[in-house]
């Protein structure tokens, strides 16, 4: 065997590695270039003008949010629908709502949610999935952490969990006090019903929609 | 009410499993398939094992298929699935040839 | 240090590196039994050490151990292959104190302020709250500078000495791997732009750089280890390379199906994904390759003897080639794809394949390094087993491997109740949670994390006492 082979050389493998994991990397930056086009936050007008958006603007916190199948992609999508009171008003303006997802998002990162809980599906495996927590059954009017609290709307029995989550144990694995001040349990509601109106292509599936009896147990 | 949010896409509870050991299986048998080819050329088994690693490849291809029919893939998913699996077969062949012309190439 | 045989400084800088990355190793083991522990019974230092905090210092200390003895992995091999003393080895000794000294106040802090108002200081001086990158913003500067220093001294010296194919793959992958920590290094509102980003870091260093860094070190092992030839290792580690990024760069794709991202990541997911086995299939084949051969040709000469000169260092090579395939091949694809990933997404079975996989295909292979600089500091020419490595080393993986069987069966629970017939709820979260499969998993998984911590220790000890055992050839 005199003759050498192209498939052993060492100059070719060489060069089909650095094409290779050059063109990868150029597909790569430029989808980046294409999903950052498409996942920067919406603002109020496309809101009042029923643009939908990936991720709505801050405003998003105005409006009631479901969380319903859409027949042409075969999965749920956050539905935004008619004015909702939060907090007692619907009419945060940009400067507002952007100021206090601004708190709720700084909050959701000092207070370390993330290395007990998932958000968006990445985290912790210790607690709950936060990803569309702000439409949780249990929140709800009729839902059993609403009656707990004793408030009357789902952002104030929230905020009030988080503030004294020790105090509302719904499981032995109890969420510990982690100092949050009223003004941070309002900045982490609204974040987290923003949240719940970002576009996660169906995850999770069924949120809340199967009752009945679960086998497995 | 269960029957209206299972919709066609859904991955029923009873075929989870199934996915679960099928997947698992597919790296399992690929695995056979690539040591079973690896170990006749080298001449650590005898020639008539090449079948047996062949029926591997093909056990793989059919986890494959399993796996991905009851994950309900969509079209490109399941293209891709079947260049994974082509993709299995031919590596051995020709990481093989590679390193055999390398050998050569050095040792001669 | 005394005693030492190594002449190379670049080596004991190597030596120094190990030894401190071992230290966190422990640290890493500890608090995930902290968190282990909180799994089966919650009130264990609930509101002291809660669950958050562990968790944040086993996965730190993960990625701090392992960055630690990378760094140590190359200035062990820089002499050997670019036949010089590394340049800029006293940059490189500063740089390790500076580093060191930054992670010991991180973790203090960690420790004993644990959560910060919400506020940009909080970010800057105390944690991220990014999983796996929660260093706090000054660290994030004070690690750019040192990751610098580092791929400057690689450069320099292989641009000065021999530059070997090694060392080639090692310089284009250690400065993309200290690039890609700056795309995590900023603030925003946008979570889904922010955890976009993320993924960048995390999952380009996972599986991307860090697996061909990886595969730059098996290169080198088989090379010093076993003396296979160097023009066949190099050319397998070009065509490793071609695999790895091919498939593991926009393998990315399959952490964007969820987060906001356009539905076009699940092909793309799909795709890279269902390829991404591939190069590890052929890493393990390659290993074994190489071995069989050189055993073959050891053989032909009438040698009753085997290849091998540091046989717990290639044991780990080999468990490394295995691990990296079960773990981050196996685990990895059985739920990758989109269309099975929407339920099993964020439970209990990433955590089962987290495990699996950092450990095969990484802690394997760091662990082997430290054997072989035992080996060099000792100046023995054939390391044999010893007693505590055979208990450290059966105990460590099968302890892993039973964390992950654990987690495995506590993550079928999981996905079937909470995410398959409860669709991710409060209630759905705990009704899983509550499941006889899912407690045991966890009792089982506490169990293992014991037997891999006693293993850790038979590790520790060996490392300390190999050298001078009387079964080597010296």
């Amino acid at each position: 065997m005199a003759k050498k082979s192209v498939w052993s050389d060492n100059r070719f493998w060489q060069r089909t590695a650095a094409w290779i994991t050059g063109f990868a990397s150029v597909l790569l930056i430029w989808l980046t270039f294409d999903t950052s086009g498409q996942i920067v936050m919406g603002n109020d007008a496309d809101l009042q003008n029923g643009v939908t958006k990936r991720v709505p603007g801050p405003t998003v916190i105005n409006y009631k949010i479901t969380y319903e199948m859409d027949a042409k992609r075969k999965h749920e999508v956050p539905v935004i629908g008619e004015k909702e009171m939060f907090f007692g008003k619907d009419d945060w303006n940009e400067e507002e709502a952007a100021a206090l997802l601004h708190l709720g998002k700084l909050a959701s990162q000092t207070k370390n949610c993330m290395n007990c809980h998932t958000l968006l599906g990445n985290g912790a495996y210790y607690a709950p999935d936060l990803t569309k927590a702000w439409l949780d059954p249990a929140w709800q009017e009729t839902g059993p952490m609403q009656a707990m609290t004793g408030k009357s709307t789902k952002e104030e029995a929230m905020a009030e969990f988080l503030q004294n989550p020790s105090k509302y144990p719904t499981h032995a694995r109890m969420m510990p006090n982690l100092g949050i001040t009223a003004d941070e349990a309002k900045g982490l509601v609204a974040f987290l019903k923003h949240m719940s109106s970002i576009d996660t292509n169906g995850f999770p599936r069924n949120f809340g929609k199967i009752q009945g009896a679960v086998n497995g147990k | 009410m269960v029957q209206d949010v299972l919709v066609a896409q859904d991955i029923l509870v009873d075929d989870f499993l199934t996915i679960f050991v099928s997947s698992t299986l597919v790296l399992v048998f690929g695995g056979f398939y690539v040591g079973i080819y690896t170990a006749v050329k080298v001449n650590m088994l005898k020639k008539w094992y090449m079948p047996l690693g062949y029926l591997f490849w093909a056990l793989t291809a059919y986890c494959l298929y399993l796996m991905g029919s009851l994950m309900h893939v969509n079209d490109f998913t399941a293209k891709a699935l079947i260049v994974a699996a082509i993709g299995l077969l031919l590596i051995p062949h020709a990481v093989y040839y590679m390193q055999d012309r390398v050998h050569e190439d050095n040792e001669h | 240090m005394a005693n030492s045989y190594l002449t190379s400084e670049s080596k004991k800088l190597a030596t120094w590196y190990f030894t401190f990355a071992a230290i966190i190793f422990g640290a890493q083991l500890l608090f995930g039994l902290v968190a282990a522990i909180q799994y089966v019974e919650s009130s264990f230092l609930f509101e002291v050490l809660d669950f958050s905090v562990a968790r944040m210092l086993h996965i730190n200390a993960l990625v701090v151990w392992m960055v630690f003895a990378m760094f140590g992995s190359v200035y062990w091999l820089l002499p050997d292959e670019t036949g010089i003393e590394t340049v800029g080895i006293g940059l490189g000794k500063l740089l390790f104190w500076i580093f060191a000294a930054a992670i010991v106040v991180v973790v203090l802090v960690y420790l004993f302020i644990q959560v910060g108002p919400a506020n940009e200081t909080s970010i800057w001086f105390i944690h991220e709250g990014r999983e796996y990158i929660e260093a706090p913003r000054w660290a994030d500067y004070g690690i750019t500078v040192v990751a610098l220093g580092f791929v400057a001294n690689l450069y320099m010296t292989g641009m000065k000495g021999k530059q070997s194919g090694v060392v080639t793959v090692l310089m284009a992958d250690m400065i993309a791997f200290a690039g890609l920590y700056l795309t995590g290094m900023f603030y925003t509102d946008n979570i889904t732009i922010d955890q976009f980003w993320w993924w960048w870091v995390i999952h380009l260093w996972v599986e991307a750089t860090w697996e061909v860094f990886v595969g730059s070190i098996a290169a080198y092992g088989l090379i010093t280890m076993i003396g296979a030839h160097r023009k066949v290792v190099e050319m397998w580690l070009w065509i490793e390379v071609t695999m790895l990024f091919g498939s593991g760069i926009l393998g990315i794709g399959h952490h964007y199906f969820w987060i906001g991202t356009p539905e076009y990541w699940w092909e793309i997911g799909a795709l890279f994904s269902a390829l991404e086995p591939l190069p590890l299939v052929a890493m393990f084949i390659h290993v074994l390759y190489d071995w069989g051969k050189m055993q073959g040709e050891q053989d032909a000469q009438g040698k009753e003897m085997s290849v091998i000169t540091n046989k717990p260092a290639f044991t780990w090579f080999v468990l490394n080639a295995f691990g990296n395939f079960l773990g981050a091949g196996i685990w990895g694809f059985f739920h990758t794809l989109p269309q099975v990933n929407l339920y099993t997404h964020g439970t209990q079975f990433t955590s089962a394949h987290g495990h699996l996989a950092f450990f095969g295909a990484y802690a394997t292979i760091l662990v082997g390094m430290m054997y072989i600089g035992v080996q060099g500091k000792n100046g023995i020419k054939i390391l044999n087993n010893t007693t505590s490595t055979i208990f450290a080393t059966s105990m460590i993986v099968g302890g892993v491997l039973g964390m992950t069987v654990a987690l495995t069966v506590a993550g079928y629970s999981d996905v079937i109740i909470s995410r398959a017939q409860m669709g991710a709820t409060w209630e759905g979260y705990f009704s899983a949670q509550t499941t006889t499969w899912l407690l045991q998993g966890m009792y089982w998984r506490l169990i293992m994390g014991a037997v891999t911590f006693i293993g850790f220790l038979f590790l520790v000890k060996d490392l300390l006492t190999i050298g001078k055992a009387a079964n080597h050839v010296r």
